[in-house]
């Protein structure tokens, strides 16, 4: 069935509720396609959308040339505490490293207190030592004790250990010791899955090391199994390609290089969104971008700057901060689930608990009597209950109206109709607080910046948001609530290896740094060579993170080896990038913490956009819906997404629908198409 | 869409209102940080900004840190004081550090900005910040051995900063004079302006959209609420009079005399009222504490113990009453030295807990360990360079009726963090040789109380000067109906030929190549009998070695 020539790229990115795909043909044809997740064992979702796709679309296996998948495996084995029982190799005298932490705690005012490290990683009892100590030059003081290597070892296979973290003082400056306990452990245990914390993070600090190697190793057996999961049933398809897996800075690796470092797959779903909002963006004449993916229970921010995302050096996984580099995503919990209800002096509140998907809103009717942030769009109307998800739910909106009269409306004296959108202001004002937050944190300013809403609810609040943060310009995406799995088609294949180098700038000759980073380029040239990418399409990028002689928190800079002083172009850029984020710039000497290389191959095609349609459209239909703007109800254009043409004008209010989301166009609003087929929503200019 | 008066102001405007100056709260403390020069900020969080009525109650606040918690308060009323709001203009900002006159310690200047609005001041917008140095004795301006505030630094009475928006060149040629870093502090001092201004500018245009009247109007209203869910919070503890009396070591002078505090806790008519007297007179050494630390330490305790849906502001602190003899520690008089006031309030905020602990055996867990080791150590490395490096050392959590204590964490009124060995030796010739739990220091209990660390440093050159300042070495954190109590804190300085010299508690010294320092903080105390706690937890603790085998 599949027509002659046409070869197919396929993204799947696993999400909490569905499954989504994208197909992409070299004809130009985009398709679509979501199934429900299969939580217990995520793979078979995938494996039906693909079967899907074969039967239904005349996909034949041998005509599919990428294979991309965004997971959330490593994630979940982290939030259900399925990981491995690991243990932790560590050098004499550091063994509670990872219990004592940093000691600091998140809540201040809460006294029941809990441990604020992840000591569940690896119990006192799994934590061994060996004899063995660098100095802070990288100098051995105590030479490694083998036999302690061995006893430790043995220990911890006698007790059933499923993954070793060896993490060892100043390891990134000498991972002599590492490797040779690696060795040993090999001999000893040869199937024992590891983790060196000088291959994970080689930076210094040795609790947030010990803390990344520990995770590394505690999803690595399961991340193992999942890949090879997807892996056996990609070639029972036949399908032959080798899959592709996000990571969390936004780049595909292969399944065998991606499965040794699964500690970076922590935000491989986020990630594809993000990818995918930069090249909507970027089509539609935008390179500075604020990302908001809003979902049922929370809502993720992050910041696009000058075409390319922010990545952050460390993130939060389920609370703890892992020292992995990921895009910059913050995840707020205000969602389209988010429970309103009235605190004990009387006040609406908005969260953060939420329905989720069960019960879910009120207007599922399935046993959920909380009014939510959903319930609350259908009763002002934004929602039409027979469409909603492609009509696969038949909502009830009579229940939404009655939980939010029972709890917010009568307590308030209101109609139902001001309670609801009394919700909508609560939950917007928080969304667009937290989102000025993060700008204002990064030292962004969000007027200069285009909102681009994605996720099932992230269009909806769009222009509020914008007003609130004062921005005139939304780019809403063909397809924002799969743009996730979108994103795993236009992102590229990227490899990074980095390598402690704690070093004054001043006392640095280029000679000595070039050769460090060459030695870092042939580490991460043996990855992307693994991946089979050409050699001409490989785009090399190096940078330092430095910082301040004194200080302990360093930015990425750039390091451009063409450069006529690359030392002092890249000393001159860290100033400037200090001055953004930081709101000064001294001429106090720098320090270098780490090199970075960064090797990347572009996707070939970017992110998949369907085409405008042509010819004249349907006449949009009318409906009575409430706004802010308005003490009454007002009529409002409702317009089918796909009926949009080129020359369309829409201005609010209105509402366009489309399968996966629902726009809302608020008065002081015009939408039109963009390049690229998203929707551009511009805030009219005041006559 | 409002009249202005309260009854008829639409409740979701009231709360949108309340996310805004959140907001508004939050951006001023991330402008704060970011701006600011110093490590201690930047790193440590010591800074803090809020928003205050034009009646000087705290409208919204930022803080990274407990102690910070209501201590803008005192500064801002004096501000008040000197400049009677007719006299006020826009454009003024005022400074001061004084403790006597509104402040905390020298350290902390802050910086207030009355914001107008409509003809009239509608709020006042301050940071707060502990600058790196303020000249004084030695460096850092938290000299242990001081005896008078003289000694600790400059002081600045309530100044204005900015006359009407020009800069009083005069202040800052003064503070750039008497200080080891003038940039640095001049620096951070402009980025507490640079909040103060964010505050101000974000809050007129607020103002803008609700009109001045219904802003104010709104602004009353947030404090009523907070102050109603406080009142309807304490109406559900029993009413009655509740005490307790904890020891602090010394004062780092008199090395005998330990320092008492004594408070009694009366929960009556949806308010609370703490009352120290029998609290020990004003000491020698710098521990003394102005009222405004106790009152951080009583806000936090209340906050702790209410509703934490309740959003914090001044409402929340209507229902507090203080009494604070004058003359004690927790109320000194001039030329008390304060620099070290920390330690105070730390134990201020377990005592009222503890007080409270008989009456709200569900919420208030047994003592923690009560203690934040202070450890300074400075000279210069083997190729001349000046060093100095510090580090802030926790003890263990108190067990509470439903779950153990935790193992090395910050309780109470502060929040800081320990320095990583791999931080230290790639600046400093020093070593750590262990970082460790220390078992056995937990409390038994059915919750057993968490273990204090163990920290071991090895001087890897001569003539570094040491300053130690501890806690809980003469006293332990007391154990809850029947849980044991939490081991003291220990420390001893093994010189290289092997003899010991135990600290006091608080010590300033110089150690050689080969000395160690070892250091053993408190561990939190038990919650009910050890003999009922569970089988599997013992057999957990034994395994993890978390405690000490018997026999």
């Amino acid at each position: 069935m599949s027509r002659a020539g046409t070869t197919y790229e396929i993204g799947i990115d696993t999400g909490g509720t569905f499954t989504d795909m994208v197909c992409r043909g070299s004809d130009g044809s985009v398709r679509l396609k979501k199934v429900p997740s299969t939580r217990s064992n995520p793979s078979a979702a995938i494996l039906s959308a693909l079967a899907f796709a074969q039967s239904e679309w005349g996909v034949a296996s041998a005509d599919v040339t990428l294979f991309a998948h965004g997971t959330t495996v490593a994630t979940n084995a982290v939030l259900e505490r399925r990981g491995a029982r690991t243990g932790i190799i560590t050098t004499a005298g550091f063994r509670d490293v990872l219990e004592n932490g940093r000691q600091s705690r998140r809540d201040m005012y809460d006294l029941a207190l809990r441990a604020q490290p992840p000591v569940y990683l690896a119990p006192r009892r799994d934590r061994k030592e060996v004899r063995e100590r660098l100095d802070g030059t990288g100098q051995v003081v105590v030479p490694l004790d083998e036999a302690d290597v061995r006893r430790a070892v043995a220990e911890l296979v006698e007790a059933g250990i499923e993954a070793i973290a060896v993490c060892l003082l100043f390891s990134f400056l000498d991972p002599t010791h590492e490797k040779r306990i690696a060795a040993i452990i090999g001999e000893m245990a040869p199937d024992m899955p590891v983790s060196l914390s000088h291959e994970v993070d080689p930076a210094f600090r040795e609790y947030e090391r010990t803390c990344v190697t520990a995770f590394d190793a505690y999803v690595k057996p399961v991340v193992a199994r999942y890949l090879a999961d997807v892996e056996a049933g990609l070639l029972r398809s036949g399908i032959h390609i080798p899959l592709q897996v996000m990571q969390s800075r936004g780049g595909l690796a292969s399944a065998p290089i991606a499965g040794r470092r699964p500690v970076r797959l922590f935000l491989s779903g986020p990630a594809g969104g993000v990818i995918g909002g930069l090249d909507v963006g970027m089509a539609a004449g935008h390179r500075d971008l604020i990302t908001v993916d809003i979902g049922g229970t929370s809502c993720d921010i992050a910041l696009i700057t000058d075409g390319r995302p922010l990545i952050r050096t460390e993130g939060l996984i389920d609370g703890f901060t892992v020292r992995v580099p990921m895009v910059d995503v913050t995840a707020v919990g205000s969602g389209g689930g988010s429970i309103a209800w009235m605190d004990a002096a009387g006040s609406l509140k908005v969260g953060p608990q939420s329905a989720g998907s069960e019960p879910g809103p009120a207007c599922y009717g399935r046993g959920g009597t909380a009014p939510t942030v959903t319930d609350a769009s259908l009763v002002l109307g934004y929602i039409d209950p027979a469409s909603f998800a492609g009509g696969a739910l038949g909502l009830r909106p009579e229940l939404s109206a009655a939980a939010i009269r029972d709890t917010v409306a009568r307590p308030l004296g209101l109609s139902d109709e001001d309670a609801a959108l009394g919700i909508h202001r609560v939950v917007n004002t928080q969304m667009a607080e937290s989102i000025r937050l993060v700008s204002i944190g990064r030292g962004i300013d969000p007027r200069r910046y285009a909102l681009l809403p994605l996720g099932g609810g992230g269009p909806m609040h769009a222009t509020a948001l914008a007003e609130e943060l004062g921005i005139d310009t939304i780019i809403v995406p063909p397809n924002p609530g799969v743009l996730a799995a979108a994103g795993l088609l236009g992102a590229p294949i990227e490899h990074e290896v980095s390598a402690a180098f704690p070093r004054r700038l001043a006392d640095v000759a280029l000679p000595e740094l070039t050769d460090a980073f060459a030695g870092v380029e042939a580490r991460c040239r043996e990855l992307i060579t693994a991946e089979g990418v050409p050699e001409a399409r490989v785009q090399t990028a190096y940078a330092l993170d430095l910082c301040y002689v004194g200080q302990s928190y360093h930015i990425e800079v750039p390091f451009d080896p063409a450069a006529a002083e690359p030392l002092q172009r890249a000393y001159e850029d860290f100033l400037d990038a200090h001055d953004r984020i930081y709101g000064h710039r001294i001429a106090h000497p720098a320090k270098i913490v780490n090199l970075r290389v960064v090797q990347r191959a572009p996707s070939s095609g970017g992110v998949p956009m369907r085409a405008a349609e042509t010819g004249t459209p349907p006449a949009p239909g009318r409906r009575m819906i409430r706004v802010r703007q308005h003490a009454q109800r007002v009529e409002a254009a409702i317009w089918q997404r796909e009926a949009i043409g080129p020359d369309t004008q829409i201005r609010g209010p209105a509402i366009i629908d489309q399968a996966d989301t629902t726009t809302l166009v608020e008065p002081g609003w015009t939408a039109r198409l963009a390049e690229g087929g998203a929707l551009l929503i511009e805030r009219e200019t005041a006559a | 869409m409002t009249s202005g008066t309260p009854s008829s102001l639409d409740p979701i405007t009231v709360e949108v209102t309340r996310h805004k100056l959140d907001g508004i709260a939050n951006e001023m403390q991330s402008t704060l940080l970011r701006s600011s020069f110093s490590p201690i900020v930047k790193e440590g969080l010591d800074a803090s900004a809020g928003l205050f009525t034009a009646g000087g109650a705290t409208l919204a606040q930022a803080c990274a840190i407990p102690i910070h918690l209501a201590t803008l308060i005192p500064g801002v009323e004096t501000a008040m004081k000197t400049w009677p709001a007719e006299t006020m203009r826009p454009g003024d900002i005022y400074a001061l550090n004084d403790p006597y006159l509104g402040g905390t310690h020298l350290p902390d200047i802050m910086v207030i900005q009355p914001v107008f609005h409509g003809g009239r001041i509608i709020a006042f917008s301050a940071a707060i910040t502990h600058h790196q140095d303020m000249g004084g004795l030695s460096a850092g301006s938290v000299p242990t051995h001081a005896t008078e505030i003289f000694q600790e630094g400059l002081r600045i009475p309530p100044l204005k900063l900015y006359d009407a928006g020009v800069l009083n060149e005069t202040l800052v040629a003064m503070i750039r004079q008497n200080v080891r870093i003038p940039d640095t502090v001049m620096g951070d001092v402009f980025a507490q302006v640079a909040a103060t201004h964010v505050g101000a500018r974000r809050l007129c245009e607020l103002a803008d959209r609700l009109g001045t009247e219904t802003a104010t109007a709104i602004f009353d209203e947030l404090l009523d609420l907070s102050e109603r869910m406080t009142r309807r919070s304490l109406a559900e503890i029993p009413p009655g009079t509740y005490r307790y009396v904890d020891v602090l070591d010394n004062d780092g002078i008199d090395l005998n005399k330990p320092i008492r505090i004594e408070v009694a806790v009366t929960v009556r008519d949806q308010s609370i009222h703490l009352d120290f007297t029998g609290t020990s007179p004003q000491v020698r050494g710098p521990l003394n504490c102005v009222p405004s630390g106790t009152l951080a330490a009583a806000c936090f305790a209340v906050r702790a113990v209410t509703d934490p849906k309740i959003p914090t502001n001044g409402g929340c602190f209507r229902p507090i009453s203080l009494h604070l003899p004058e003359g004690s520690l927790l109320n000194p008089k001039e030329p008390a030295a304060v620099n070290a006031r920390t330690a105070t309030i730390k134990r201020v905020a377990g005592s009222i807990l503890a007080a409270l602990a008989e009456v709200l055996p569900d919420r208030v867990p047994a003592a923690s360990s009560g203690e934040m080791v202070m450890l300074a150590l400075g000279g210069r490395t083997p190729s001349g360079a000046a060093f100095v490096t510090a580090d802030q050392i926790a003890g263990g959590s108190g067990a509470s009726r439903y779950l153990d204590g935790v193992d090395v964490i910050e309780t109470d009124a502060t929040n800081g963090m320990n320095l990583p060995a791999e931080a230290l030796e790639l600046e400093s010739p020093i070593r750590l040789l262990q970082v460790a739990l220390r078992p056995g220091s937990g409390g038994a209990g059915e919750h057993r109380g968490g273990l204090g660390t163990i920290r071991e440093f090895e001087m890897l050159t001569d003539e570094i000067s040491m300053s130690y300042r501890g806690e809980r070495h003469f006293s332990q954190p007391r154990g809850l109906f029947g849980g044991e109590d939490g081991q003291s804190a220990r420390a001893v300085v093994i010189r290289a030929d092997g003899t010991q010299e135990p600290i006091p508690s608080k010590i300033v010294s110089t150690l050689h190549r080969g000395d160690r320092l070892l250091i053993e903080t408190a561990g939190g105390a038990g919650y009910n009998p050890p003999a009922g706690r569970a089988a599997a937890a013992t057999a957990a603790d034994l395994a993890d070695g978390k405690v000490l085998a018997a026999g």
